[in-house]
């Protein structure tokens, strides 16, 4: 069975990863949300979401629960909330106002959500293959031209925006509508010339030539930092986020363009802002942070990761076992604290955050498990040639470890797109189209201008 | 819709009611306004979406029963009311409270100026855009909520004074809860300063925003908060002092331009002189007695009303009948969170008031506000309707 396995892996690699890379933007959206809660809790001064819960009563197993603290309460740090809003959304009325006009009213929100499922087909999740049954890129749809394309399906997900609002036939929408074209649409030309800069170094549209050349030189954000700036804001505009979240702006227009939205179709709308702060992070990890690469160091590229996969993933394991062990120690803060309270329920909290310490320790000691596993069985390994039988498992684990290396940098991007949220004062619409306009395009122009006289010398002088 | 500009040409503008509800209209209050794109070109404002018949029902009752309802003119500075009826009614009478019931209201009068202004920073700076200070600001609030139901069992609506005094004296420990909330509101105005202060998207937002000229502010006649921003100094804390108020060192806090930015600044500061006159009339708290002995206001000793005809007498007719202020008419204000407070009280010599008329700070303010918002944006108008601080329950009344 192992075997069948090792032996036909490259196939169920090709097989899976082009189901697989849009499932896991969507196994993403809980976390994001979860942060946005939680961060918001964290930042405003209380306890975020903490209500909804699993409550198992298992009175029956003697030894373990007794009457007098009857069950166990599982709240998972507020991941409960992500079922419950999709149930709720769900077993909401299926409503369209009588003036709206129906049939686009119903497509609009579906729009935003495909181009966030399609977006991640162009982003390299990990280096190529070479296996016995051909190269298996790691990007789902690999093309010369896939920044373009990335900018093409980008600029798709405002016609979503656009057309629930024409179709709600209600003025607020409207506003929001107006207002997210006109953004949208003039934050795409500081977003393009941001990114122009770094072109010319890379010398391709390609996102996989770009990862190459950062894995080879350093990563874009030391050679372009105005550039990674620009792009940072204009993605904060593109994705419609605070400071920029003027579509929206509920202390002015009430809900925007989704006013007149409830239900599962307004929660697409949720859906796809996160989707896009998913993509958004994955794209600037992508062209200013090395992409799948683990550092910036010339050289440290994926045939250098192939050869040193054991130490690398025993390296890597050894900092997630770290990080977990403090969010361990967190915990049974927690605990404590809860302990020496007075809560009606503090049996069952002291229980419940010693379930948490116990997952999250297991957790920490599987991870060092598989480090160790990978560091004994691939230390001295030199790379197996192409067709060997363990050249497989060992691509399979490199490639796995270069698209956690993405996700991680991605979400510390996602981070940042909370932080700002509950930091910020929104613009005013106009104030946005001025910084597009009259600031951010000219400091692009300007970068831009910089970037390809210097770039120009460099190579004349190589 | 189309309309012919003062030129002669047609225009189409949008008409949109901004309101009765609507999240930039804390309370119900409704803003028909024209656009232009996002430019307001006119608007109209409507009020009296809450109107609860206040003056009429407390005409129905007596001087004391007045006072449950006075909670319920501005909320978020409920005892600000309940102390300016009872100043209003004490004048009548021509009594003075005890010492000790002085001092205890200033510094009920200056919490509760604080947690107003609490309260109407935060929620403009949520129309803002900007979420956290909220709850920077309201966990203090709630603290100081925490204090006012251990002095008098309600959060909200708080009914504290009676005509002539207190509902009761201040619990021990009063003094240290409230120099303890003082430190939390430094702690937090430092915090939100911090914040938004020299923070580039909010001043853009409400710098030179529904700006307002002094000479107009007069006309409309503004006070408060909103009026000093516009630069004119007036407040009554000063001009026409009462409760001593001639005694604490405090300073006017005063703007310059009239705008959003300044009306909100304008508060800003203000809390942390209401901070210094708080510490200050705590030193100055002394015991005693907190009721005045005037026996046609005041309840006599329980013991006496057992062994006196005189006593029982009284205690019958304050109980079964109410107060009976001298036939006339007075108007008395104090300077309240969001301007000038008054109550002109009219009576016939009888023990309900034969009218009283309240003079409410946002009346003026609301007024003037359509006009303001005339050449502004629609964003605009959430920062600057939550700048004059409306609150539907005394402007409807």
């Amino acid at each position: 069975m192992l075997d069948w396995v090792i032996a036909n892996l490259p196939l169920i690699v090709a097989i899976a990863l082009p189901i697989a890379i849009p499932l896991v933007l969507f196994h993403l959206l809980p976390l994001l949300v979860l942060m946005e809660r939680r961060g918001a809790g964290v930042i405003q001064d209380r306890s975020g979401p903490h209500r909804a819960a699993v409550n198992l009563q298992l009175k029956s197993i003697p030894g373990i629960f007794n009457d007098a603290v009857p069950g166990l309460r599982l709240r998972a740090f507020g991941m409960i909330y992500n079922v419950t809003d999709l149930v709720k959304g769900l077993s909401k009325e299926f409503f369209i106002p009588p003036f709206a006009y129906p049939g686009w009213y119903v497509i609009a929100p579906a729009i935003p959500v495909m181009v966030g499922v399609l977006t991640p087909a162009v982003i390299p999740w990990f280096g190529d293959m070479a296996t016995s049954v051909g190269t298996i890129h790691g990007t789902i749809f690999p093309t010369a031209n896939g920044l373009l394309l990335l900018f093409a399906l980008s600029s798709l997900s405002v016609y979503g925006v656009v057309l629930g609002a024409w179709s709600s036939n209600s003025k607020y929408s409207l506003l929001g509508g107006v207002r997210s074209s006109a953004m949208m649409i003039s934050y795409e030309v500081s977003m393009g010339l941001a990114v122009l800069g770094l072109l010319l170094i890379y010398g391709s549209f390609s996102l996989q030539d770009a990862v190459t050349w950062q894995s080879t030189h350093t990563w874009g954000v030391f050679v372009q930092p105005i550039g990674f700036l620009l792009f940072l804001i204009s993605l904060f505009a593109e994705t419609c986020r605070n400071p920029f979240d003027v579509t929206e702006g509920e202390s002015e227009i009430v809900g925007g363009y989704h006013t007149e939205y409830n239900g599962i179709r307004f929660m697409l709308y949720m859906t796809a802002e996160y989707l896009h702060i998913a993509v958004g992070s994955v794209l600037i990890a992508t062209l200013f942070l090395g992409g799948y690469q683990l550092l910036p160091v010339p050289g440290w590229d994926t045939d250098w990761l192939r050869e040193h996969l054991g130490k690398v993933a025993l390296a890597l394991s050894i900092v997630t076992a770290l990080l977990l062990f403090g969010f361990v120690k967190l915990i049974l803060g927690r605990r404590t604290h809860n302990a020496a309270g007075h809560a009606t329920d503090r049996e069952v909290r002291v229980r419940e955050y010693g379930i948490y310490a116990a997952a999250f320790s297991g957790l920490a000691i599987g991870t060092l498990a598989l480090g160790g596993l990978a560091a004994a069985t691939l230390w001295h390994n030199p790379v197996p040639a192409a067709g060997a039988f363990w050249s497989p498992v060992v691509l399979t684990v490199t490639a796995l470890i270069q698209f956690h290396i993405i996700i991680a940098k991605a979400l510390v991007f996602s981070w940042l797109f909370v932080w700002v949220r509950w930091t910020l004062p929104r613009f005013r619409y106009d104030q946005i189209m001025d910084l597009g306009w009259k600031v951010l395009l000219n400091v692009a122009l300007v970068n831009l201008l910089i970037t390809a006289v210097v770039a120009k010398l460099i190579k004349e002088a190589w | 819709m189309r309309t012919i500009a003062p030129g002669g040409d047609h225009v189409d503008l949008m008409t949109i009611n901004l309101g009765p509800s609507h999240p930039a209209t804390h309370g119900t209050l409704r803003l028909f306004a024209a656009l232009d794109g996002e430019n307001v070109i006119a608007a109209v404002g409507e009020m009296g979406y809450l109107h609860r018949g206040f003056e009429k029902m407390i005409e129905q009752g007596t001087y004391q029963q007045v006072l449950p309802y006075t909670d319920r003119l501005n909320y978020c500075s409920a005892m600000m009311n309940n102390i300016g009826f009872c100043k209003s009614v004490e004048k009548m009478f021509g009594i003075t409270p005890p010492e000790r019931c002085i001092r205890l209201r200033v510094v009920l009068l200056e919490l509760s100026r604080i947690i107003d202004h609490l309260v109407c920073i935060c929620t403009n700076l949520v129309d803002l855009g900007a979420l956290t200070n909220f709850w920077y600001f309201f966990n203090t609030r709630e603290e100081v909520y925490t204090i006012w139901e251990k002095l008098c069992g309600a959060r909200l609506t708080n009914t504290v004074t009676r005509i002539g005094g207190m509902y009761r004296d201040a619990y021990p420990g009063f003094a240290d809860d409230v120099r303890r909330v003082l430190g939390r509101v430094e702690h937090a105005v430092a915090e939100v300063r911090g914040l938004i202060e020299h923070n580039k998207i909010f001043i853009d937002r409400t710098k030179d925003i529904c700006p307002i000229s002094a000479e107009q502010a007069v006309a409309w006649g503004w006070t408060g908060p909103c009026l000093r921003a516009c630069g004119v100094d007036r407040d009554l804390r000063k001009d026409e002092p009462y409760y001593g108020y001639e005694e604490y060192q405090f300073d006017t806090v005063i703007g310059t331009s009239g705008d959003t930015f300044d009306r909100m600044m304008v508060r800003m500061l203000e809390i942390l002189e209401s901070v210094s006159i708080t510490r200050q009339a705590l030193d100055k708290l002394k015991p005693g007695p907190v009721n005045t002995t005037d026996a046609r206001l005041s309840l006599p000793d329980r013991q006496r009303v057992y062994h006196d005809m005189e006593a029982l007498i009284n205690s019958f007719k304050l109980i079964y009948e109410g107060v009976r202020p001298p036939a006339g008419e007075c108007y008395d204000a104090i300077e309240a969170a969001n301007g000038e407070l008054g109550f002109l009280i009219v009576s016939d010599g009888g023990t309900n008031p034969y009218r009283i008329k309240v003079r409410p700070p946002c009346f003026t303010q609301w007024a003037a506000f359509p006009g303001m918002m005339e050449g502004a944006m629609v964003p605009d108008l959430a920062a600057a309707l939550g700048s004059i601080n409306i609150i539907a329950g005394e402007l409807d009344r």
